[in-house]
């Protein structure tokens, strides 16, 4: 189970106009993995993430998802493959206009068509592990910051995703939010939830996850496991950056 | 962007070839005369007239129901009597009725029409069944200044735009201004606010607002002009021979004995009885109506308006270049035409293709017209949505149209809610231009009354109080769903 792969990626190449975004990126997601995705702001983390789910179009190389090349499926496969990807975003995105409870139902009813009943108990399900399950009938204007992102990530999981995909979920937070936000994806992780979170949270990187990816100027310069990137970085840059974050710890 | 400008050129190309083929419809059906056999196999003779001219043509309301009367009305009832076929009335306005014969809404047009040589070159014309001769009005005030129309010299005098009365003021009085309106209440109202000095009118028009209106002097015009062009004659499509001359037989009669004079008197006694109670109140039925229609025409214009701007603003989104291309053309075009030309082109235009009512073309043409800006709209609103929602529903795998059905049109509608609140309430007010092919809105009742009751401004008073009760009305239903809408979310 453990070395089933989940995504791999194979020469991934981005460019934004004549901007290189990411060069040549390589890498494997294992099923249960939890991969953590960090380095300095610019480097093109962001990007990575969404060229996973094809929210961008990488301009050259392969996304295998289960053996299956996203970057050469038609848009109607596209969607298919999607739903079996939850993404959860740092500014929330959930749907104001409606309910909590419609926003977590509103998938697994129209897309996979389950029965009312049962998706509205998924649903109360996962509001539950979140610790939400007052808020169900409640706009999500009307939530916190840290409550939102809670939400969202009961969204995505509603779909009953085979990996999570993680966009600095914790950046638009007020610090006070972030570790109700945290201790939701540790419990995730600890379930045996596959996991690719782009983060600034060196502290939750160092403790959840099975591997660190350190990314700058739009490549991954190295790989490891927590204690070793973080404790004996071997990249210049890797050095220097944890270097400035570990003074801040 | 030289790629829409290709498609809008196309699209009017279009357009172009559309109306030739009308056009060449219009012409090949008058090839060969069938117009007398088609009226008596129809069983039904159908005119046009524009009903604000007493004594020629007016409404009165009688008992409750509202009715087109009149010396005219009487020599087509006497024309469909002798041909042994039914009478069918259609209103419209003046300018319209030569247009409504031409392409086919009517079998002939009477309202009190002068066959000049110009009107002889579009249309056919019977014999002339009255010729009430010319005059003009002056105010009571005036008399002692405008004694005969040598007085005249250097006045400013009014005329029906596009009239007999129009061509011979400007040709026959030395020095004079012509002030052109199009309808004569608003030229008598004209007069009596001292705008215009005398106004150019049959006797017999004259003759009935002196009648009924104690301000206004009558003095005779003293042209002397030929008798082939100043007379009214009953207006037919070109090449109605046959027709023609079947209603010529019931003209010479009318002639011989002077059945004119009958009707005009009968005329008079309706115009008596119109008379006696010009108070608005008794005219509510009349407004009534007005309001009914316009109401219902703003109902499914809006409807189908925003039916047709959805579907042309989701078009906009669509990857197919010829789709976006046809919906840019569409709203352009529509953009760039005025709605009267567009109700004029919904009903005489196409209407010699398929024949559709005045009321259905007014409808089409207001919704089509409005569904462009209402598309403008809603384009406007689906780009106001933040990319992060897109993101999220795709990120669900969500199909396109679950995506734009549950997460962005009803977030896009939100917000462009009072920019459509504006458009429906435009659309009240735009949809007055229907009364130009005779749908009975308000506008066009307005018209009614104010021919009906020889009085100007309190009918315009009346139906601006009802325009703005509509609206307003409409406001607040607006502003109550916009904040619920708020408290939503």
């Amino acid at each position: 189970m453990q070395d089933k792969k989940i995504l791999e990626v194979n020469h991934l190449s981005k460019k934004f106009g004549q901007t290189d975004v990411l060069k040549d990126i390589d890498g494997t997601v294992k099923s249960g993995q939890v991969i953590c995705v960090i380095g300095p702001s610019g480097a093109g983390k962001s990007t990575f993430l969404r060229c996973l789910n094809l929210l961008e179009k990488p301009t050259s190389g392969e996304v295998n998802f289960e053996g299956t090349d996203l970057t050469h499926v038609d848009d109607k496969h596209l969607v298919n493959l999607r739903e079996r990807m939850g993404m959860v975003f740092q500014s929330f995105n959930l749907f104001p206009n409606m309910t909590v409870l419609e926003n977590l139902k509103l998938a697994p009813v129209r897309v996979k068509h389950l029965s009312d009943e049962e998706a509205e108990k998924t649903a109360m399900h996962l509001l539950g592990l979140v610790g939400l399950e007052e808020k169900a009938h409640v706009y999500p204007s009307s939530l916190s910051g840290g409550q939102q992102q809670r939400v969202a990530i009961a969204r995505a999981l509603a779909m009953n995703p085979e990996v999570m995909l993680f966009d600095e979920p914790t950046s638009a937070l007020d610090p006070e939010m972030v570790g109700e936000v945290l201790e939701v994806m540790q419990k995730l992780a600890n379930e045996g939830m596959t996991m690719v979170v782009v983060t600034h949270e060196m502290g939750f990187a160092k403790e959840v996850a099975d591997e660190v990816w350190f990314m700058a100027d739009g490549y991954i310069l190295e790989k490891g496991k927590p204690e070793e990137l973080f404790d004996n970085p071997q990249n210049e840059r890797a050095k220097d950056f944890i270097g400035k974050i570990i003074q801040n710890v | 962007m030289k790629k829409s400008v290709k498609a809008i050129i196309q699209v009017i190309m279009m357009i172009t070839a559309l109306f030739t083929f009308t056009a060449w419809q219009a012409s090949s059906a008058s090839a060969a005369d069938n117009s007398l056999q088609r009226v008596k196999q129809r069983g039904e003779l159908i005119m046009v007239t524009s009903p604000d001219y007493p004594p020629y043509e007016f409404q009165v309301n009688k008992g409750g129901k509202s009715r087109i009367v009149g010396m005219d009305i009487d020599v087509a009832k006497k024309v469909a009597k002798d041909l042994h076929v039914k009478l069918v009335i259609k209103s419209m306005n003046f300018d319209s009725l030569l247009v409504a014969i031409q392409t086919g809404k009517a079998d002939m047009a009477i309202g009190g029409i002068n066959p000049t040589a110009t009107r002889r070159q579009s249309v056919d014309f019977s014999k002339i069944y009255y010729s009430g001769g010319q005059s003009f009005l002056i105010n009571s005030s005036d008399v002692n200044k405008y004694k005969s129309v040598k007085n005249l010299k250097g006045a400013t005098i009014g005329a029906q735009t596009g009239t007999l009365q129009y061509g011979l003021a400007k040709k026959k009085i030395p020095n004079s201004t012509v002030k052109g309106m199009d309808k004569s209440t608003d030229l008598v109202l004209a007069l009596k606010t001292h705008k215009i000095d005398a106004l150019g009118i049959e006797k017999p028009s004259a003759e009935a607002y002196v009648k009924n209106d104690p301000s206004l002097k009558m003095i005779p015009s003293g042209y002397h002009l030929n008798k082939n062009e100043v007379g009214a004659a009953i207006a037919f499509k070109k090449g109605s021979n046959s027709l023609v001359n079947a209603v010529n037989k019931s003209v010479d009669q009318i002639k011989q004995q002077h059945l004119t004079d009958q009707y005009l008197a009968s005329a008079g006694k309706y115009m008596k009885v119109n008379t006696v109670n010009t108070s608005m109140w008794h005219y509510w039925t009349y407004f009534a109506k007005g309001v009914e229609f316009t109401i219902l025409i703003s109902i499914v214009a809006t409807f189908f308006g925003v039916l047709i701007g959805v579907i042309l603003a989701l078009m906009r989104f669509s990857k197919q270049k010829w789709i976006r291309g046809l919906a840019i053309s569409y709203t352009e075009f529509i953009r760039g035409t005025p709605l009267m030309v567009q109700v004029m082109f919904v009903y005489f235009g196409i209407g010699v293709v398929v024949n559709i009512p005045a009321l259905i073309s007014g409808m089409i043409a207001v919704s089509l017209n409005s569904g462009a800006y209402v598309a403008e709209i809603i384009r406007g609103g689906i780009n106001s949505v933040a990319k992060g929602q897109t993101e999220a529903a795709e990120s669900l795998g969500l199909s396109k149209s679950d995506m734009m059905r549950f997460v962005i049109l009803p977030q896009a509608f939100k917000n462009i809610w009072p920019a459509l609140g504006n458009e429906f309430i435009s659309l009240i007010k735009e949809s007055s231009i229907v009364s130009i092919i005779g749908v009975t809105d308000l506008i066009y009742q307005l018209n009614i009354v104010r021919a009906d009751t020889y009085r100007g401004v309190i009918p315009i008073f009346v139906a601006m109080v009802l325009y703005f009760i509509m609206t307003f009305a409409l406001t607040r239903l607006l502003n109550h769903y916009e904040g619920k809408m708020k408290h939503a979310g």
